[in-house]
């Protein structure tokens, strides 16, 4: 059995994102065949079949193909509940200045935003990273894999920097998009 | 210094000299012009209601003025004149108590301003307003995202979904059965303070005791004799149970019933 079936057979029975590291530790192989093999994996997912191969979160999943989510939303018939424009606010600012407390956030937004942290904690998408080295050791928040996994990033250096008056952050994002979402978007 | 036509050496710069005439009728201090004691010192010569005048209005510096002479210059006038006309007498008071009060005030040593600080107070950089751009991006991500379906996040419990479904109960529903509830119950007795209080949890087994697979209403849940706090947290528990999906809840000819979930 060649490494790119293997790696194919050991995506479909993972449930989470499986880093490389862990791939070349259940196939025996280096890091670098690893590497080779999911290329190889995703080419011919392309090209072939209704799911491909997704990095995500720090590492490769297999997930259903874009065309295919309307079918699937409708026998699967999940209840999305999009975040409000104040939930992503505090998700934004802690997934770029992450490890804060909750006060670095209401000194960033102005309002009171314990109600945010403690929605956005319920939804994991951020936790407790730690305790700040001050009066009262605050509890230090940062994104969690689940905001990695829901946002579609394989890791936080995927965000675009942040500079004022910049719209070069969109023309980023759009960069990221495939074709058809491309269109969408503009 | 020449007061009523005798010549006195007050050896100060201002020279007041008191002069006989009618009483003038000005506006500086009211209506009764001060006695014409003439003053003259190098920055200011005329009389005392014109240096009054000059020192409100802020055309003379009362710095350069010594008072002390025209003080004694006053008191000259009030034992050398023959007849002392009480209200201009009472006018030349009030204008030296003014100059020498305005005086003293400038004597005193003047506040120095707050200082600046050195560095601004910077307000947060970037700004909430700067996440705009990140907001959008993370949008755009996530719709992208919900394109694609991936094994364990859609066949589990996903965090995004609401993991009950209230069905036709709206929470204005909700508030009117426990509105109804609050009603009737009785108001709290006095706690001493540090008693122990009883936990959501610990409510939430009370409920799940309570509860059974027949529908019940609110009213008939929650027990007769209840305190308002103790609704409070009949309510709480009862939500929360639902929203872990352990009860059921429905609109029924209006009211809303729990039940154990199947």
């Amino acid at each position: 059995m060649n490494i790119v079936d293997q790696l194919e057979a050991l995506l479909f029975v993972s449930d989470a994102p499986v880093p490389v590291e862990t791939l070349a530790m259940a196939l025996g192989g280096t890091e670098g065949q690893v590497e080779q093999g999911i290329e190889i994996l995703e080419a011919r997912l392309e090209g072939r079949g209704a799911v491909r191969l997704t990095k995500i979160a720090g590492g490769y999943q297999l997930s259903t193909k874009p065309e295919h989510a309307e079918l699937v939303a409708n026998y699967l018939k999940p209840q999305r509940q999009k975040l409000s424009r104040s939930l992503m606010e505090v998700l934004a600012i802690v997934a770029y200045r992450q490890p804060l407390t909750v006060t670095d956030i209401e000194t960033v937004r102005g309002v009171q935003s314990d109600y945010s942290v403690k929605a956005l904690q319920e939804r994991r998408l951020i936790a407790e990273v730690g305790r700040k080295q001050a009066p009262g050791r605050p509890v230090l928040y940062g994104t969690t894999d689940q905001f990695l996994h829901q946002f579609n990033l394989n890791d936080l250096s995927q965000l675009p920097a942040i500079e004022p008056d910049d719209n070069r952050v969109l023309a980023i994002v759009v960069d990221t998009l495939s074709p058809n979402e491309k269109n969408e978007s503009i | 210094m020449d007061i009523g036509g005798k010549p006195i050496d007050l050896n100060m710069a201002p020279r007041a000299t008191p002069e006989r005439h009618e009483p003038t009728h000005i506006a500086a201090l009211g209506v009764v012009a001060p006695p014409p004691i003439q003053v003259q010192t190098p920055t200011f010569d005329g009389s005392l209601g014109l240096l009054f005048q000059c020192v409100r209005d802020h055309k003379v510096d009362l710095m350069d003025v010594p008072l002390a002479p025209i003080c004694e210059a006053y008191f000259l006038y009030l034992l050398d004149s023959p007849s002392v006309v009480l209200d201009e007498a009472a006018a030349a008071l009030i204008a030296l108590a003014y100059l020498l009060e305005r005086k003293a005030w400038a004597l005193l040593p003047v506040v120095e301003p707050e200082p600046e600080l050195e560095e601004p107070v910077e307000l947060p950089s970037p700004t909430v307003r700067q996440y705009d751009a990140a907001i959008e991006a993370l949008q755009l991500w996530q719709e992208e995202r919900s394109k694609s379906y991936f094994r364990s996040f859609e066949s589990g419990p996903d965090p995004y979904e609401v993991p009950y479904t209230l069905k036709n109960v709206s929470p204005s529903d909700l508030a009117l059965a426990f509105e109804r509830v609050l009603r009737r119950a009785k108001p709290d007795s006095i706690e001493p303070l540090g008693a122990a209080r009883k936990s959501l949890a610990e409510q939430m087994g009370i409920v799940l005791k309570r509860i059974a697979r027949e529908w019940l209403s609110l009213d008939v849940l929650v027990p007769e004799d209840v305190t308002r706090s103790e609704a409070v947290y009949w309510f709480l528990a009862l939500l929360e149970l639902v929203r872990l999906g352990q009860i059921g809840v429905r609109l029924t000819e209006g009211d809303v019933e729990f039940a154990r979930a199947a």
